[in-house]
């Protein structure tokens, strides 16, 4: 098997959203071994990420914050609604751990204690709540566990599993641990049995090519909700799960419980009459069922919609069994405001309004932006262009699969984006006024997700990274499927964003080759002749920065001056020259931000071709 | 929460250099349960992004049977204080390595453990678990 650049298709969506969307600063990485950097950079990650458990009514108003503000996922009410449990994420110990949270005080309770780069996720309430589930990595191996809910006593394995899975629900009449797994294939919901004598088996209760999510049971454990993208997006259904003899069975072996689209989250109401789910437009639904004699179900309703700068997604809310109180793990405020900025780093102008935008980047002739934005309405991730005079806005994609990474042509007639397609990332161009039909240039390896950084000026290559920086070549005679990555520098040392000099001779690019501890930008000869690999010579290093550089490699368009950001929101320029050979001065501070930004300044384009001006994505504080 | 959200925190990690390009959820590809350990001889190591591999020959009678085995990123064993010198200087020495075996049957894996000819132990874990 050769082993290239392969993972999940889940991950292959995720590994581009992480890097492109959600790096405002990294939650699981590699800290520095400085004490003070290190001590710095956790500093930003809770500054950045650092999430408030907060309990809603059934109108939406918060009525209760729980404990301290942290690094929460997967809050969970206790059946009686008096406690929460969540996933508590360690930077220092690179782990996660499971704690409980009393409503009332915000007394936490650490009920698990994983080693380092250990983890245990997806808490699950036994139904008297004396016990809690959750998945967890131990040794090597993934398992469900459970433990008691006041922390004492020892963990119990309940199943040993093959790989990573995700639990969602601890059946109401406690037989049942239903958990979801997902892989390159699609996806599977289960449901594992507490009651069985020896060895337990799970029992698959869907197995599809489709991403299933979030398997819960109805409190007479005979009928399961759930959420598939089999139509293309997200919805939730729900299907029998033990049907009775005669039991009438569902058109194509499942009820549609939303229409519009449903990210998922369904939670069913204790006495089973009513369905929870995180619906379209981040609105918490309702639904009226019937399960028995017959499975019946009426149309959703709009409970509320949290503040769009309050993201919601499964995960990071829950829903208690009586249906009357939902538990959202708040993010720090998300909303951005893309705003232009001087060589003094003073605010020229803001363009359009806020919204969650990501990764704005000037056109050739800098009166427009290309810019991921995440929609509020369908939480679908798009690519978008917005006038800078005027703000006004174009969609330039408008799909479910995730959009990211957006550069523009060498003349800003295209935009190049990199987009998920079931399990390959593809790279795709459409006209930038957002007319006609899109282009699929490049398909990578399946499974392996990428960043795209550049075209080339003669419009000939792409360049893209996976920790190896790559080439696409752009021969019009080649079909896209045919086109083949070249890996231009592939070594122990990680390469990133590679970035066009204006004459095409030269790849600026970020390495940690000579300090493994910190990137700095780097420039090397680029032969469109001979793409296979570096020209000859050494790499010239451009940055000197103590601390590193977290990216936005730009060249002014004369090829005289060139721009990268420090890790600590420094935007630096340097003189260069580029003939006869690639020579760099001393970098200078232009202007420093107030960080943390959000996204992921590795991808970053977003200076004019004169170099007079700069656009972020600036927090709305 | 979902392996998307999973995946989406553990990989957000661009600001930082050292950022675990190798891959998370392999069980498409690898089977966990299937696991298989190898005693040989060290034959080749490719210490390069996006992850390492390494070849180690075993034995079958008198045949030689080399396997693939990939591994993380070198960034990974960096932050473990280990480096491409000290899988160097097992080349052509006896190891043991436990991995996952790839789906597809041929002698190939994910690594999950591997002993070095001094004694030294390096897990992939949790990358590779």
């Amino acid at each position: 098997m050769k082993t290239s650049q392969r993972i999940s298709v889940v991950t292959t969506a995720a590994i581009v959203l992480a890097m492109l969307v959600l790096a405002a600063l990294p939650v699981r990485a590699q800290l520095p071994k400085d004490p003070e950097e290190r001590a710095k950079l956790i500093a930003q990650i809770y500054a950045a990420n650092a999430r408030q458990l907060t309990v809603f009514d059934k109108d939406g108003k918060a009525v209760a914050t729980v404990g301290p503000r942290d690094l929460y996922n997967q809050p969970v009410f206790s059946p009686d609604a008096k406690r929460i449990a969540v996933i508590k994420q360690d930077i220092e110990k690179e782990c996660n751990d499971l704690w409980i949270f009393d409503v009332a005080t915000g007394k936490g309770t650490q009920i698990t204690f994983s080693k380092s780069r250990e983890q245990a996720t997806a808490p699950a309430w036994s139904p008297d709540g004396t016990q809690i589930a959750y998945a967890a990595l131990r040794d090597g191996y993934f398992g469900i566990y459970r433990k008691p809910s006041n922390g004492e006593g020892m963990e119990e394995l309940l199943y040993k599993a093959s790989a990573p899975l995700t639990i969602t629900d601890w059946s109401m009449d406690g037989r049942y641990i239903t958990y979801f797994a997902t892989d390159l294939g699609g996806g599977g919901i289960y449901a594992l049995p507490l009651q069985a004598s020896g060895e337990r088996k799970p029992i698959e209760m869907l197995r599809s090519s489709s991403q299933v999510q979030g398997p819960r049971l109805s409190p007479d454990s005979r009928f399961v909700s759930y959420a598939s993208n089999e139509s293309g997006r997200n919805e939730v259904y729900v299907r029998p799960f033990n049907p009775a003899p005669g039991a009438a069975a569902p058109p194509d072996g499942r009820w549609q419980i939303s229409q519009e689209g449903a990210p998922g989250m369904a939670f069913w109401r204790r006495d089973g009459k009513e369905l929870y789910f995180l619906g379209a437009n981040r609105a918490i639904n309702s639904v009226s069922i019937t399960t028995a004699p017959d499975f019946e179900f009426g149309k959703p309703k709009v409970l509320f919609r949290p503040s769009e700068a309050t993201p919601v997604a499964p995960g990071t809310a829950s829903v208690n069994r009586d249906g009357d109180r939902f538990v959202i793990a708040v993010p720090p405020p998300a909303l951005r405001q893309l705003t232009v900025f001087d060589r003094q780093g003073k605010v020229v102008s803001t363009v359009g309004q806020p919204g969650l935008f990501n990764q704005p980047g000037f056109s050739p002739d800098g009166k427009r932006l290309v810019v991921m934005r995440n929609d509020p309405q369908s939480g679908n991730n798009d690519i978008w262009t917005f006038d800078v005079a005027t703000g006004k806005g174009t969609a330039i994609t408008n799909d479910t699969p995730p959009d990211n990474a957006p550069i523009w042509s060498p003349d800003g007639s295209q935009v190049a984006y990199v987009s998920t397609r079931q399990s390959y990332s593809g790279i795709y161009r459409k006209a930038a006024d957002g007319t006609g039909e899109e282009e699929l240039l490049f398909r990578y390896t399946p499974g392996a997700g990428m960043v795209l950084t550049d075209w080339s000026p003669d419009g000939k290559f792409l360049t893209f990274f996976t920790g190896v920086l790559s080439l696409v070549s752009l021969r019009p005679d080649q079909p896209a499927l045919d086109r083949k990555a070249i890996e231009w520098l592939r070594e122990d040392y990680d390469v990133v964003q590679g970035r066009f000099s204006p004459d095409g001779r030269f790849l600026a690019f970020l390495s940690n080759e000579g300090d493994p501890e910190h990137l700095q930008v780097y420039v090397r000869p680029f032969d469109s002749n001979k793409p296979e690999a570096p020209g000859a010579g050494a790499a010239v290093q451009v940055s000197k920065n103590k601390g590193g550089v977290a990216g936005m490699i730009f060249w002014r368009k004369d090829g005289k001056e060139m721009y990268y950001m420090t890790r600590d929101w420094e935007v630096m320029a340097v003189d260069v020259t580029m003939t006869p050979t690639f020579q760099a001065g001393t970098p200078k501070l232009l202007f420093k931000l107030n960080g943390p930004l959000p996204g992921n300044p590795t991808q970053w384009k977003n200076v004019t071709a004169d170099g007079e001006r700069f656009v972020f994505a600036m927090p709305v504080r | 929460m979902s392996h998307r959200t999973v995946v989406l925190i553990a990989l957000a990690g661009m600001l930082m250099v050292g950022t675990a390009w190798a891959h998370h959820n392999m069980s498409a590809l690898f089977d966990f349960n299937d696991r298989v350990t190898l005693n040989g001889t060290l034959n080749k190591i490719d210490w390069r992004n996006p992850h390492i591999e390494i070849i180690v020959d075993t034995k079958s009678g008198d045949q030689v049977q080399p396997w693939s085995i990939e591994g993380p990123p070198p960034s990974f064993f960096r932050t473990r204080d280990i480096n491409k010198s000290d899988f160097e200087a097992a080349l052509g020495k006896n190891v043991t390595a436990e991995a996952s075996r790839a789906r597809d049957g041929s002698r190939s894996g994910l690594l999950r453990v591997i002993t070095l000819p001094d004694g030294k132990v390096v897990s992939a874990c949790p990358q590779n678990c």
